[in-house]
Formats: C-alpha cells, sequence, structure tokens
C-alpha cells in the first residue's frame, strides 16, 4: 500500500469515527432530555432570590418588559447592582438557570407543539443573556469588570427576569399542575 | 454493457420502489411539505427511464455523460434536501435565530473545509480525468452530507428545536445513506472505476441495497401520519393566543430598542 493511500484511507477512519461518536453523544444527550422528568428538570434550577432579580430588572424595565421612561429609570447604583446579583458568579448561575427554563418550556412544548412561540423566544432571551455575560467575561479578562458590570449585567438580568415572567406565563396559560412549583422558584 | 441478473434486480426493484414512494409523497399530500425531496426522488425515476432509453437505444458516450449529468443534478437537489431539512427544523417560526444561523454557517463552513481535505487526499486510480473527477465528486458529496446531518442533529439538539416525525425519518435515513457513501466512494477512490473491477461491483450493490433500505424506510414512515400532538382545550388555546400576541408586542419592543 503506498503512503498517499495510507494517509487517505487513515484520514477517511478518523472521518467516520468522529462523525459517530458526534452522532452517538448527541443521540444519547436528546434520549436524556427527552426522558428526564418535569421534576429532574425543576431540580436543576439554582435557588436565586426572585425580589433581588426583580428590582435590578425593574429599575431599567416595566413589569411588560417595556423600556422605562420614567424619571427613576436606571437609578441603583453599580455597587447596589453588584450586591443585588451577586457579582459575574450570580450571573454565571442565571445563565445556567436560564438553560434550564428553556427546558422546561421545550418540555411543554413536547406535548404542546404550539408552545414553541414562547419556548422559541425564552431561547433568544438566554442568548442575549450569555451575551451579556460574555462580555463581562472578557471584561474581567482585560481587567475593566468594574466600568463594564453595571451596564451588562442590568441587561443580563433583565433578559432573566424576562424568561421567568415568559416560563410562568406559559404554564399559567396551559394551566398545568406544576404552576405553583414554579412560581416558588421564580 | 453486460449487466447480470443482480443488476437487473436492483435496477427494477429501485425504480418500482422510488415509483412507490412517489406516489405515497403525492397521495397522503407529503409532496407540498417536502418539495425539494420529492423532486429528488422524481429525477431518479425519471433518471432510471431515461437511463435505460439510453442503454438500448443510445451509444457508449451517451449512456456516459448522459448518467453523469443526472448524476450531478441529483447531488445538487441532495444538497438542497438537506437546505429544506435545516430551515424546517432551524426555522421553526420562518425566521432563523442568529444564533442558530451562525452557528449553521460555521459549522457549514467547517464542513466544506474538512470535505475538502478528505477529497483532496483521495488519489483514485482512474484511466480518464474525468472518471477521477466525477469519484472525487461523489466523495466530496458524500462527505459533506454526512457532516451536515452530523452537524444539523447535534444544533438541533444543543439549541432544543425539536424534529418533526417525517423530517426526521428523511434526514435519518439521507444522513446514514450518506455515511455509507462516504465508505463506499473511499472504495472507489482506493481500488478504482470500472464494471471490469470486482470490487466496483461488489461496492455498486451494496450502495443500491443501502438505498433499497432507505426507500423501503421513508415508504413506510411517510405513509404513517406524524404522531398526533395533544390538543390544546379552547380555553388554553385563547391563553396561549394571548402569550403570543404579548411576545410578539415584546419582540418589536425590544428591535425598536437598538441601542441595548
Amino acid at each position: 500500500m503506498n503512503t498517499p493511500n495510507l494517509y487517505f484511507l487513515g484520514a477517511v477512519g478518523v472521518f467516520v469515527g468522529v462523525l459517530l461518536l458526534v452522532a452517538g453523544y448527541y443521540y444519547l444527550q436528546s434520549r436524556r432530555k427527552s426522558a428526564a422528568s418535569w421534576e429532574d428538570l425543576f431540580a436543576k434550577l439554582t435557588w436565586i432570590d426572585r425580589n433581588k432579580i426583580a428590582e435590578v430588572a425593574l429599575d431599567l424595565v416595566d413589569e411588560s418588559g417595556g423600556h422605562k421612561l420614567t424619571d427613576d429609570a436606571a437609578s441603583l447604583e453599580p455597587s447596589q447592582i453588584w450586591t443585588l446579583t451577586g457579582g459575574l458568579d450570580g450571573l454565571e448561575v442565571l445563565e445556567r438557570n436560564s438553560e434550564v427554563l428553556i427546558d422546561l418550556a421545550f418540555y411543554v412544548q413536547q406535548s404542546y407543539p404550539e408552545a414553541i412561540v414562547i419556548a422559541e423566544r425564552l431561547r433568544k432571551d438566554a442568548t442575549e443573556l450569555k451575551w451579556h455575560v460574555g462580555r463581562l467575561r472578557g471584561a474581567a479578562q482585560n481587567g475593566n469588570l468594574q466600568v463594564s458590570f453595571p451596564f451588562y449585567a442590568q441587561r443580563a438580568v433583565v433578559s432573566y427576569y424576562l424568561m421567568t415572567r415568559r416560563l410562568l406565563t406559559l404554564y399559567e396559560a396551559g394551566n398545568f399542575s406544576m404552576l405553583a412549583d414554579l412560581q416558588r422558584a421564580l | 454493457m453486460h449487466l447480470t441478473g443482480l443488476d437487473l434486480f436492483f435496477w427494477v426493484a429501485g425504480f418500482l420502489e422510488n415509483l412507490g414512494l412517489l406516489l405515497v409523497l403525492w397521495y397522503r399530500r407529503r409532496a407540498r411539505s417536502f418539495p425539494f425531496f420529492t423532486a429528488l426522488i422524481t429525477l431518479v425515476v425519471l433518471k432510471t427511464m431515461v437511463l435505460y432509453l439510453v442503454l438500448h437505444y443510445g451509444t457508449k458516450d451517451w449512456y456516459f455523460y448522459t448518467y453523469w449529468s443526472l448524476t450531478v443534478l441529483d447531488t445538487i437537489l441532495q444538497l438542497c434536501v438537506v437546505y429544506e431539512i435545516a430551515s424546517r427544523v432551524f426555522r421553526p417560526l420562518d425566521v432563523w435565530g442568529n444564533d442558530v444561523q451562525n452557528n449553521f454557517l460555521w459549522l457549514l463552513s467547517l464542513s466544506v473545509c474538512v470535505a475538502t481535505g478528505l477529497t483532496w487526499l483521495a488519489s483514485p486510480p482512474a484511466r480518464t480525468w474525468m472518471q477521477a473527477f466525477a469519484t472525487k465528486g461523489n466523495l466530496f458529496a458524500a462527505a459533506l452530507q454526512s457532516e451536515l446531518f452530523v452537524a444539523m442533529m447535534a444544533l438541533s439538539i444543543s439549541a432544543r428545536l425539536p424534529w418533526k416525525t417525517h423530517v426526521a425519518k428523511i434526514a435519518q435515513a439521507l444522513g446514514a445513506y450518506s455515511l455509507l457513501g462516504v465508505l463506499i466512494e473511499t472504495g472507489h477512490s482506493y481500488f478504482g472505476v470500472g464494471r471490469e473491477l470486482p470490487a466496483f461491483i461488489v461496492l455498486s450493490h451494496l450502495r443500491m441495497a443501502a438505498y433499497l433500505a432507505c426507500v423501503t424506510y421513508w415508504v413506510i414512515n411517510l405513509w404513517r401520519d406524524e404522531r398526533p400532538a395533544r390538543r390544546m382545550t379552547p380555553q388554553m388555546r385563547e391563553n396561549m393566543f394571548t402569550l403570543q400576541t404579548l411576545v410578539e408586542y415584546d419582540l418589536q419592543n425590544l428591535r425598536s430598542r437598538k441601542n441595548w
């Protein structure tokens, strides 16, 4: 067997092996996600003080998510935002929780495909949240965290707050029995 | 060209199965949902008929050029089917999510690079440049398609975008066929192409058998209805409609706040 053919066969072997591994990994992950019960998903939520989240979010937006136009809008001090959110670590918890919120919406969507409108919106909110947290991680690496934190952190919290409101409204709309548990957690 | 009994069997069985699939697509009204897939199956049926006529009434050169022209068209339509599946999975509300679109484009570029690299490494023992080009082209198409199916699967599971039953069934069979296609094209690149080579005959039969299995899978699954979704009560539907209106309002609101 000549050397070029050996390289080619080796490359095909690696190519097929990697594709099968990736496909197998994601197949197992999808099986695990579909089989997860509501209680399993719910247990993944990290407890967060919803009053603090609401305080930070409602400083910038109103209850419906509209930009606040009153004089008292964006009145929180940077140090207050840091304390209420728990700094970058606190935002990382929100980031992880946002994934669970999408899973909880996806859980409903599997039975009621019409819920995709909300699940899709939640996914986009989570992308915004991750983008803001990502900017803060970058700022932390560059030593600019203190300067950037109030702006991005507050917007990340707004995204999270809106996600929780939308998810609660979804469960309320569906009149699902799990609503009470969710209300207590969010 | 001398055809064995097994060649004729695969030819007739493939033609009849494709015809059956086409009937299922139209009779069960799936054609409107999957126009590219229907076009691909229609092309395969027409290709069999045209090649049969050219084989009997045309010259060897005619057959060669007709076969490869239709194969190029076939490959283009297969890539269109990949797009059709991607658009079904990643645009559930007729709009691409920015994150999904960017990730998909990134994975598409990576897939093209990897498939190009693999094709560049292949050095098929071909008599003419056309044969070498065709063998490499087939390898490239099979590698690209199999990568795209795995990429779509990974991306949709990460983004929690569900696959509707029929889309999933089309993708599963096409993905498995593409992956097997990579192995078959690797064989062609290694052993060479030509009906005088026993390895070529075996690989061709293997490909046809795999294709027959895929068509049977499609016929059965596209005949069946999708898994019925649970129906919402009128009250739930009304609440969901209110929520949808609210979300659309939020979306407009967010878009108007571009300074965010």
